[in-house]
Parts: structure tokens; sequence; C-alpha cells
């Protein structure tokens, strides 16, 4: 089998930009969830996310004309090829693997709106351009070099780690030596209105496995890797993060958006995962949960992880308990996250537990950071449509 | 994950402009030379620039879908489901955690993202629908196939113009290799929603673009003048050859090679003269271990871009690869034409006069220089 390393990370994150501040903040246990400011939230119920600071997102570039995410997505990416130390040649064969859902949609909003408002064309039709997800994709690959297959997976949540699967998938099929995955998201009207009418979203900076949770909190970012063939990798002097040994996508078939009340497609992706990273749930010292804060998701996952690993018999936290959940982004960012906790030996908190659920019979991180050694992790994310994706990182 | 496992083709399913069933009624839709494409009946074009369709009948879908389970879905989950449903009836293949699901979309579900807002916009929070919500991320046509078909493996969407059907084939016939299911459903799926065709033809990419000439869809020809869009789902079932052979499928085509790539140019671009030095086609025929000049035919992906048409005929030529033949001037652009063009290819290698050793391919080629190649070959 062919050992897959990550061997560059790229991060922007409501912390701000790197990969070394998404670590300290996740570190810190410092909460990312504050009022939204870059989208009208005047009469919902929630009005509060995770968004990447304005001063933060002006430092991004020069280019304001591209979209938002687009713009996330670049610095991210970018700071990943950087930190891979990727000649030009290098990445000339690199494969592109986008996970995104949202694309151009905040500036096609805003044209939309305006027309719609005051009955004229509006001269931002422009910004249709750049709307579909499969845009990031294209300026990435043309502005960074990147001539090996290039594909856009619109996986709902689990779209950023969906891109590390497939991009996994493409390096041992022998299709390419090293491909640039990762996901991106910005805040998106739609978004934010979409899970305010589905009654998912918290007044509170959101609880995962808390007793009282609430819902989930929205978030934005972008997190890249590269994951590169282990013998390509040593051969040119990169550096190794960690191995990627495994990934299990499985779909639930049940319903669009509710995980299915037995666990049963979340289990097969994890026992997917595993086996093929030649893993016994034994083997996995802690789990970055999907954790989205919702009652139902946290309690159906807390079902899967106890029937794979048996009640009490992992560690596992919440990212998007500091930075929001950023959609398909979010996979991705939490697989960075899994491979700095390998690579630290500490286990980044779930913010905001007070009174851990009974019916998530884990030690799941209250609010401090935990020193523990680790030799293989877990990362889980799930998303409409019953799309289940589990990633194994290994020393 | 098994290593190089060979990529069936057992059945298929298609909604399209020219007609609704399995392998049969493809088989006599490719063969019908008439075109469904004509002056657009769902929506008023006064007053644009462009006024030519390839419409799905929908009244061809009653008794398709349950009637109850048809009103909660979105149009465009309509045509993926009953494509779906087709293509897994066709093909016998079994429910269940082996079988995968991969959608390719151009414009996903437009009408729904569209209609989300206008609530918004009409009536403020109170006007938006909890039920259209789900609706507007773009692997909602996967979720309700997934859950009618009972595909319990992966299942993927993928988002690309021009090519979306193309990629989800190849990216199912990747998925069968590398051992993630036994039998992928794969194809793509659009709708023509009027904001999306009203403002495509505004910015030039619909025929007659700029007013210049008459409008139609005449792909690689001296006169082509843009896009005609058409709408539709065609989805086919990928297998794992030595399963298909165990349960007694009818195997219509072997997959021979799936390759995909990209040619790095500007977002939206089609720059005539830039070459591929990675080319897919060249990496697929080296994967199947055979010369360009084993190829007997090519289906394009042209669809009335003058930029793009041009492109794919010079990438083409400096692969040595032959000149291509398009469907879109049947069918209109649109997600599902790559999954039909394969099914043409596999009518080919089964009608044509072709030496037992002649294979073809299905090339795709996008703006912004996604590059697709799947290599047909009669079933061994």
């Amino acid at each position: 089998m062919t050992r897959v390393v990550v061997s560059g990370l790229g991060v922007v994150s409501p912390y701000g930009t790197g990969a070394k501040t998404f670590w300290t903040g996740l570190a810190s246990g410092r909460c990312a969830i504050r009022p939204l400011t870059a989208i009208d939230t005047e009469g919902f119920r929630s009005r509060i996310g995770a968004e990447v600071p304005a001063d933060v997102l002006a430092s991004l570039g020069p280019s304001r004309r591209r979209a938002r995410a687009d713009r996330l997505a670049m610095a991210a990416a970018r700071e990943a090829l950087a930190d891979a130390d990727l000649s030009p040649t290098d990445r000339a064969c690199a494969g592109l693997f986008v996970g995104a859902v949202g694309g151009g949609m905040l500036e096609a909003e805003a044209w939309y709106w305006e027309e719609t408002r005051t009955g004229r064309p509006s001269p931002g039709i422009g910004a249709l351009r750049a709307i579909l997800p499969s845009t990031h994709a294209e300026t990435l690959s043309f502005r960074l070099g990147l001539c090996g297959p290039k594909e856009t997976v619109v996986m709902a949540c689990a779209s950023g780690a969906a891109s590390l699967a497939l991009g996994l998938d493409l390096i041992r099929s022998g299709a390419a030596p090293l491909a640039l995955c990762g996901g991106v998201d910005a805040l998106t009207r739609v978004c934010f209105m979409g899970f305010n009418a589905l009654r998912l979203l918290d007044l509170e900076p959101c609880r995962p496995f808390d007793r009282d949770r609430k819902g989930m909190s929205i978030g934005e970012g972008a997190a890249f890797v590269v994951l590169e063939e282990a013998g390509h990798c040593r051969a040119r002097g990169g550096r190794a993060y960690a191995e990627l040994r495994g990934a299990g996508m499985t779909t639930d078939a049940h319903h669009v958006t509710s995980p299915e009340p037995s666990a049963d497609g979340m289990v097969r992706a994890i026992e997917g995962a595993l086996t093929a990273a030649g893993r016994t749930p034994g083997d996995i010292g802690y789990v970055n949960a999907h954790g989205t804060g919702t009652p139902q998701n946290d309690r159906v996952e807390a079902l899967a992880l106890a029937r794979v690993f048996g009640p009490g018999r992992v560690l596992l936290s919440s990212t998007k308990s500091l930075v929001g959940h950023t959609m398909a982004a979010a996979g991705s960012l939490e697989a960075v996250a899994s491979v700095l906790t390998l690579q630290h030996g500490l286990v980044p908190p779930t913010a905001n537990l007070r009174v851990t659920d009974p019916d998530v019979p884990f030690d799941c991180v209250p609010e401090t950071a935990r020193a523990v050694e680790l030799d293989a992790v877990l990362s889980n994310s799930f998303g409409f449509g019953g799309q289940n994706v589990s990633l194994v990182f290994g020393r | 994950m098994s290593a190089s496992r060979r990529v069936a083709v057992t059945g298929m399913g298609s909604v399209s402009a020219g007609g609704i069933g399995g392998t049969a009624v493809v088989a006599r839709i490719l063969a019908d030379a008439a075109s469904p494409i004509r002056p657009v009946r769902a929506f008023e074009t006064a007053g644009w620039p462009s006024r030519l369709g390839a419409e799905v009948d929908d009244a061809a879908l009653e008794g398709l879908l349950d009637p109850a389970a048809a009103r909660r879905l979105s149009r465009i989950c309509r045509l993926t489901v009953a494509a779906c449903r087709l293509a897994v009836e066709d093909s016998g293949v079994p429910r269940g955690p082996a079988l995968g699901l991969v959608v390719g979309t151009e414009h996903g579900d437009f009408r729904s993202s569209e209609e989300f807002v206008t609530g918004y916009l009409k009536r403020g929070p109170s006007g938006l629908s909890p039920m259209i919500f789900p609706n507007t991320v773009m692997n909602s046509m996967a979720a309700v196939a997934a859950i009618e078909i009972g595909a319990r493996g992966p299942s993927v969407t993928v988002n690309q113009a021009t090519v979306a059907g193309d990629l989800a084939v190849a990216r199912a016939a990747a998925l069968v290799r590398d051992g993630r299911a036994l039998a992928v459903v794969a194809g793509g799926v659009d709708e023509m929603v009027a904001h999306v065709y009203r403002r495509l033809s505004e910015m030039g990419m619909l025929s007659p673009a700029a007013g210049h000439g008459r409008e139609g869809c005449r792909p690689y020809e001296p006169d082509h003048n843009g896009v005609v869009l058409g709408e539709g789902a065609t989805f086919l079932v990928l297998e794992d050859l030595e399963s298909a052979r165990a349960r007694g499928a009818v195997i219509h085509a072997e997959i021979r090679s799936a390759a995909w790539g990209n040619v790095p140019v500007a977002p939206h671009t089609a720059p005539r003269r830039r070459r591929d030095l990675r080319s897919p086609a060249l990496r697929a025929l080296v994967s199947a271990g055979v010369a360009p000049s084993a190829v007997g035919t090519c289906y394009g992906s042209g669809n009335g871009d003058p930029a793009l048409d041009d492109w794919e005929l010079g990438l083409l030529a400096a692969d040595r690869l032959p000149a291509p033949r398009s469907l879109a001037s049947r069918f209109g652009q649109h997600g599902g034409l790559g999954a039909l063009r394969v099914a043409a290819a596999l009518d080919c290698l089964n009608k044509a006069a072709l030496s037992p050793t002649t294979l073809v391919m299905v090339h795709g080629l996008a703006r912004g220089g996604c590059r697709t190649a799947l290599l047909i070959d009669r079933a061994a």
C-alpha cells in the first residue's frame, strides 16, 4: 500500500491567517464565535457566528474584486504550498481537490438583492461568474500552477474531508505523486438564513456534547493540506507532519437532513477508515468529532463512537465549539487540527462544555486542552444528504 | 482497497429532451437524427438575445415516480431520481453499502436557491422555507437519489462546467477501480431555469453570441456562435467487471481507462492555442496500453462555444486523435451530456463496423481547463 503523508498545511480561520495562529487559538480554548458583521442579521433568532475578522480579510492580498471565498481559499492554499516547499515542477504535477458549497454566493446574493429590491439591472452582474463552487478550483489551479487532476467536491459539511479522501485515492492510484486538498466556505446569507429557518442555530456560542446544547454556530474559513506520496516527499527533502493512513466514505440513504438514528452509516465510515488504515479501535487515542452542537447530530455521533470504540474508550472534542461550523471547510480545518494534535501531543478542548450529556459517554475534554501521547487519531465529518467521511491520521 | 479492478457498464437511464428510458430507449434516441432543440416553452424569452433550448417534457415523468414523493422533490431532484432509478432497473444492480453514486452538475438546484431567497425578499425571515433550504446545497440531488436507489456506499457530487457528466463518470470509474464501491451509478443532471438562461444569454454565452448569425448549436462548425442550453439527467451503472459477471449482468462495455486533468488557464477562459503538456487523453491511452491509432471514434464536448470548440479540436489533433463528434447539437448543453456521450460510444461499438481492436474515446474540455478522457471498449 502506497503511504501518503501530509507535507504542508495552510489555514485561514476565524482566529486569523496561518496554521500556527489556528493551532494557538485551538490550544488556548478561546472561542471565536461572536456577533456577525459580514451579513445583516436583523430579525433572525440567532445573530452570532465565527467570521474571519475584517482586518484579516483585508490583509489577504490586493485583489478585492475576487470573491470572499476565493480569497480565503487562495491564502490557505498558498500557505500550504509554501509550507511544503514545493518547486514549480512539483506543483505542475499536483492534483487539486476542493471541497466547496457556497462558492461565490455572498457576492451573487448582494447583486440579486439589489436587482430585486430596486427593480433595475445592477452593475454587479459580474459576481455571477464566480458563483459556482468550481470557480475556486479554477482560480487556484491557474494562480498556483497546478496541472494535475482537478475536482470540485460538493458533499455538504463533509466536503473538506472528502477532498482529502479523494486526494489519498488519487495518489495511491499512481495518477499523481501529490495533491493539494482542502475546503473553503465564506459566510453567505443563504446559509445563515437556512440554518436559522431550520432552527438549528444556538442563540449562544454552540456547546457540542453539552446536556443543554441548543444547536450549532456557523463559521467560515479555508484549510488546505499537501498530501504527498511518502517516498516523493522524502526524496525531495520534504517534511512529513503526519501520515494519512485511511479514509472511509459512506452514505446513510436515510434522510436529507437527519442522520440515520442507528448511526449505521457513520459506523461504516469509521470502520472503513480504520480498516483502510490497518488499525483497530484500540489504536486510536483521540477523535476530532464532527460535533456540531445540534442535539440530534451529537447524540448519533456519540452512538456511532460507542458502537466502534466502546463507551469512554477514546477522547473526543469538537473544533466547531471554537471556530464554528465552517461548512465545506470544516472537514479540512479539522484534518489540520487532527494533524497538529498528533504533532503536539495536545488535545484541543471542547469550548462551552459545562455538563456532558449522559447520552455522550465520553470524556469530551471540556474547556482546557490536555496533553496526551497519541499514535493515531480519527477525524469525523458528516453532512446533509447523509454523507459520512472519516479520516485516520498517524504519526 | 484492492488495486485496479476492471470497470464494466451494466446499465443506463436517461431523462432528456430526446426521451426517457433505459438502454434500449437511449439507443433509439441516439439513432433518431431529429433534434429536440426548439423555442423554449417553460418561460418567456421575448426580448432576450436567445430563445432556443432542449427541454424535458415533464408529463413523460408521470408514472416513473410515486406522485406523493414527487411532490416533495424539486424538479431537478425529480429528473435525477427518475434517471437513477431507470439506470438501476436497467442494470439490476443490487442496493446496499457496495453501491455508490456520483452526480455531476453545472448549476445544481438554482431554482430552489432562487425560491428560497425570494421568500425572504418578499416576506422577511418568516418567508424562509426550511423545506427548501436543503435543496440550495448542490448535493441535494445525490441525497434524494441515494435514498431512492439504496446507494449506501460513497456518494459524491462534482461541480464542473461543460464536462460535469464526463467527470462524474471518470470519478465513478476511479471509485470502482480503487475498491471504494463494487458498483457506482454515475452521470449528470441540470435543468433550464429562466434566471440562469437569461443571464447566460445576456453575458453572450448562448447562441447567437453577441447577436451574430443565426441561433443554433453547431459544434465545430465554421459558423458556431454559442451554446444552446439543454436539460435532463443521464446516469450509467459502472460495476466491477467480475462482480457483474458473477451476478449474470448484461455487460454493455468496459471502461478501459479514465483520466482527467487540468490545463491551468484563467477561470472561464478557453485560450485556443494553449497546449496541454499532461494530456489526460494520452494518459488514458498509456494506461490502457494502446496507441492513439487504436481510437476509431471520438466523442467530444464541443457545444458551439467557438473558443472552446477550437481549443478542443487543437488539443485532440495534437494528441493525434480523430476529429470528434458532438451530441450537444442534439440534446443541448447540460450536465447529463457526458453520460449520453458514453452511451453513444457504447452504441457505436456495438453497431459500427469497427475493427474488434478499435476503441472509442469520450473526450471533454471545459473553459477553465478541466479536461477528461474515457476510453471505452467492447466487453471482453
